[in-house]
């Protein structure tokens, strides 16, 4: 039945995406790519598939990762974009929501930007450019949480989810303040879209949204929780409380677990986890070397996959499920995270054919 | 050959001087050499390790950048890097200490890497994702420091030594190719103008010698000539007197004649002598 | 001489870089940074002696800011040699703290000439690999030295 009205609005849009996402490299075109020897074999490897000649105007001396990332993402940026144009109504604020994440880390970095009196200009330069609102040119004149409020993100879709920063003693912005502002404003979003997707939004998309959405807050959860390990004093259990989303499928359970004390040790945090939710256990297997032991850096420290790998393959195993149904804006974010990935996959492959650290270079992550 | 030596008079006590130094010169010189010997041999084996180094460095610092773009990969923006000068606090948590290392009187200062613990500018850098990796790439980039540092320890080791070196040399070589033959140039030259001054003096010793025994010999043949006009001046006064005493009594005067010859010899020495040596030979 | 550059030593104990966004951003992972809020009265004096350069020049804010910061990111195609050299000179003549300075070979290349001509053992400079320009010992200018005197 709903795939009845869901073409009326959105049928191009998933003719569109559907198109996009066969273009996304598979995993013959990126062992393809792992062969080469150059970046200029790179830029010819990547001419064959969807890219084209996107690298065409750089010359083979400025060819660096960096440019390959940037023409990369432009690309995703400009077929983002496409796509919201052409959407409306529902659709249209499904993608708002997408961006938002992107406003969260923009707002943060011109804060961070302005307590050290950097040239605007260059901070704009560095923001994401999916996160781009009018006024955050202005978030320079802001020093502190409330008169930023009030004059800047008073008018964003971000300001709804300020409101749970104030009321405590973390008025002057500092460094510290700024990560922990940006997290609450992470779980803020989080919470929000969850109770959009839920509220407004059909199923199937429903569904698969809250999903990716339960995965996203649990991945935030599991980071958080692990990266506070090394700094206690810093990050409190009242604190961490406020940053970890009360959502996902450790919620509540596991998240109480996690929150009974503030002195867990890294293995409690797995039995936890482990415990808790069946599809986290063995994302710790293989990671020991890069968080608990620190002995031989440098050697075996990305041999494995790590802790980041396995949540990237987790995300992406779910967003090629979401291309399975159809009718469902769902596709749309599935889209959008694989071709992050494919950036960084990319950025990763290349970054290892110009350092020569080519047994390493299968560290990329593929599921297409 | 005047400007190859020093200008001094040449006294036997500048000598004295000049041998003394030239004996420490010698001395200097082989201390010198030796110092410099040792600080060469320093010198190579730093420069070796230094090579060393500088090629194990590219390495150590491509692992480390590619932990970085592990980071990257992570975090998935490249917002990190301006994240991370943002978050740089006041003080270093790697700082630097400067030790220092005794080579045979060169004080070469040695740098060690000094970490405090207590800081760190990003705790909470990467909280929400790749955190992990964050921390991975702090201990992997804080031991490619620690070898940048060492590394540094050694460049520092060896431009100072270098210096050091150099200057020794051009001490040895000064010693050794103008203060040394200087010295004996000037010792030399002292010894010849004493030894000049030597012959001349024996030279006027024997001079005078000459002199001395001419005027002798002149007094002594003016002394006989003398002598013998006194003698004849006698023999014809004694003649005088014979004949007036002839003239006036002929038995007596005998007998005066005789007594007065002997008071007259007694006034002359020699005659007188080699006339008691008669007496006491015959 | 050596006396007196290790009199020098003692109270020099940061580390300054000049690097590209990768390098610097390691470096500073690994805490070397340092934003000096206590600044003494030389220190003063350079500041006032900059700032009226970078008056004179056109919108110069990086060295202006630098001020203070142990560390300079070079960006390519956006830094100038003129910023490059004066942030050199910042470094290694005017800033009495730093021990040690690490700047990328490919930037130092730029400034080649005042690499070379710097001999001081104070502060040291070492030349390290970027990410992008692989080390070439060739261009190094203590290596350089070292294999004059072995008469390479």
């Amino acid at each position: 039945m709903e795939g009845l009205y869901f073409n009326i609005d959105n049928g191009y849009l998933e003719g569109v995406i559907r198109g996009y996402r066969n273009g996304l490299l598979t995993s013959h075109q990126y062992l393809n790519l792992t062969q080469c020897d150059t970046l200029d074999d790179l830029k010819l490897q990547l001419s064959s598939t969807d890219y084209g000649n996107f690298l065409s105007n750089v010359s083979s001396e400025q060819l660096t990762t960096s440019s390959i990332q940037e023409n990369t993402s432009a690309r995703l940026y400009n077929e983002f974009n496409y796509i919201r144009d052409n959407s409306s109504g529902i659709t249209k604020k499904f993608m708002d929501y997408m961006t938002y994440a992107y406003m969260i880390d923009n707002v943060a970095l011109m804060i961070t930007g302005t307590i050290h009196n950097r040239d605007k200009a260059e901070m704009l330069n560095r923001c994401h450019p999916l996160g781009w609102f009018d006024t955050l040119p202005t978030l320079s004149v802001a020093t502190d949480l409330e008169s930023l409020y009030q004059m800047v993100l008073v008018d964003t879709p971000l300001s709804p989810y300020f409101r749970d920063c104030f009321g405590d003693s973390y008025q002057e912005l500092d460094d510290m303040n700024i990560e922990i502002i940006k997290n609450k404003l992470y779980k803020q979003y989080l919470q929000d879209f969850y109770h959009f997707v839920s509220t407004e939004l059909e199923n199937p998309t429903k569904e698969n949204m809250q999903e990716i959405l339960n995965f996203e807050a649990d991945r935030r959860t599991i980071n958080i929780v692990l990266n506070s390990l090394e700094h206690p004093e810093v990050l409190d259990l009242d604190l961490k409380k406020q940053l970890i989303p009360e959502m996902g499928k450790l919620y509540p359970i596991g998240q109480q677990q996690l929150l009974v004390a503030n002195d867990l040790d890294f293995e409690s945090i797995k039995n936890i986890i482990e415990s808790t939710v069946y599809e986290y256990r063995g994302i710790f297997e293989t990671n020991g070397s890069s968080s608990a032991a620190d002995s031989d850096i440098g050697n075996n420290a990305s041999s494995s996959s790590n802790l980041e790998d396995h949540f990237y393959q987790l995300e992406l195993d779910l967003c090629k499920d979401c291309f399975t149904q159809q009718f469902t804006l769902s596709t749309i974010w599935a889209w959008m995270k694989s071709k992050e990935q494919e950036v960084r996959n990319i950025t990763w492959i290349s970054e290892c054919i110009a350092q020569n650290q080519r047994e390493k270079i299968n560290n990329y992550i593929s599921v297409y | 050959m005047s400007s190859n030596r020093e200008q001094v008079f040449p006294t036997r006590m500048t000598l004295g001087l000049m041998k003394s130094k030239l004996k420490g010169a010698n001395q200097g010189h082989s201390l010198l050499k030796r110092k410099s010997e040792a600080l060469t041999k320093r010198f190579r084996d730093i420069t070796k390790r230094i090579h060393d180094a500088k090629t194990t460095m590219g390495r150590v610092m491509q692992t480390a950048a590619f932990s970085l773009a592990e980071v990257q990969y992570a975090t998935g923006n490249d917002n990190i890097a301006y994240q991370v000068q943002e978050n740089v606090s006041d003080k270093a948590r790697f700082q630097v200490k400067a030790r220092q290392e005794n080579v045979s009187g060169v004080i070469l200062p040695h740098l060690e890497p000094f970490i405090d613990e207590s800081i760190n500018d990003f705790k909470l850098t990467g909280l929400g994702k790749g955190g992990m990796q964050v921390t991975k790439c702090i201990k992997i980039y804080t031991k490619a420091v620690e070898t940048l540092v060492e590394l540094a320890s050694l460049q520092t080791a060896f431009i100072i030594l270098d210096e050091v070196i150099k200057v020794t040399n051009r001490r040895v070589n000064a010693i050794e190719h103008v203060i040394i033959p200087r010295t004996e140039n000037t010792i030399a030259y002292i010894n010849s103008e004493l030894d000049e001054l030597d012959r001349e003096e024996f030279y006027r010793l024997k001079k005078v010698q000459e002199k001395k025994q001419q005027k002798t010999k002149e007094l002594d043949e003016e002394m006989r000539r003398s002598h013998l006009d006194h003698e004849k001046e006698k023999e014809a006064l004694e003649e005088e007197i014979k004949e007036d005493k002839e003239k006036a009594k002929e038995g007596k005067s005998v007998e005066a004649s005789a007594g007065d010859k002997k008071g007259a010899v007694k006034n002359d020495g020699k005659p007188l002598i080699s006339e008691q040596e008669d007496d006491v030979i015959f | 001489m050596s006396s007196s550059s290790t009199g020098q030593a003692e109270k020099r104990n940061i580390i300054a870089v000049i690097g590209d966004e990768d390098t610097t951003t390691g470096l500073l992972l690994a805490g070397v940074g340092q934003i000096a809020p206590n600044q003494t009265a030389e220190q003063d004096d350079s500041v006032a002696q900059d700032r009226s350069n970078t008056d004179t020049k056109h919108k110069n804010e990086d060295i202006g800011d630098n001020m203070g910061k142990n560390f300079f990111v070079y960006r390519e195609g956006k830094t100038t040699k003129q910023e490059l050299e004066e942030i050199f000179q910042l470094f290694t003549q005017k800033r009495k703290d730093i021990s040690l300075l690490l700047i990328n070979q490919f930037v130092a290349d730029k400034i080649r000439h005042s690499v070379d001509s710097y001999t001081n053992a104070f502060p040291a400079i070492l030349e390290i690999p970027s990410k992008d320009h692989p080390y070439n010992p060739e261009k190094d200018s203590v290596l350089k030295r070292v294999k004059k005197l072995f008469g390479e």
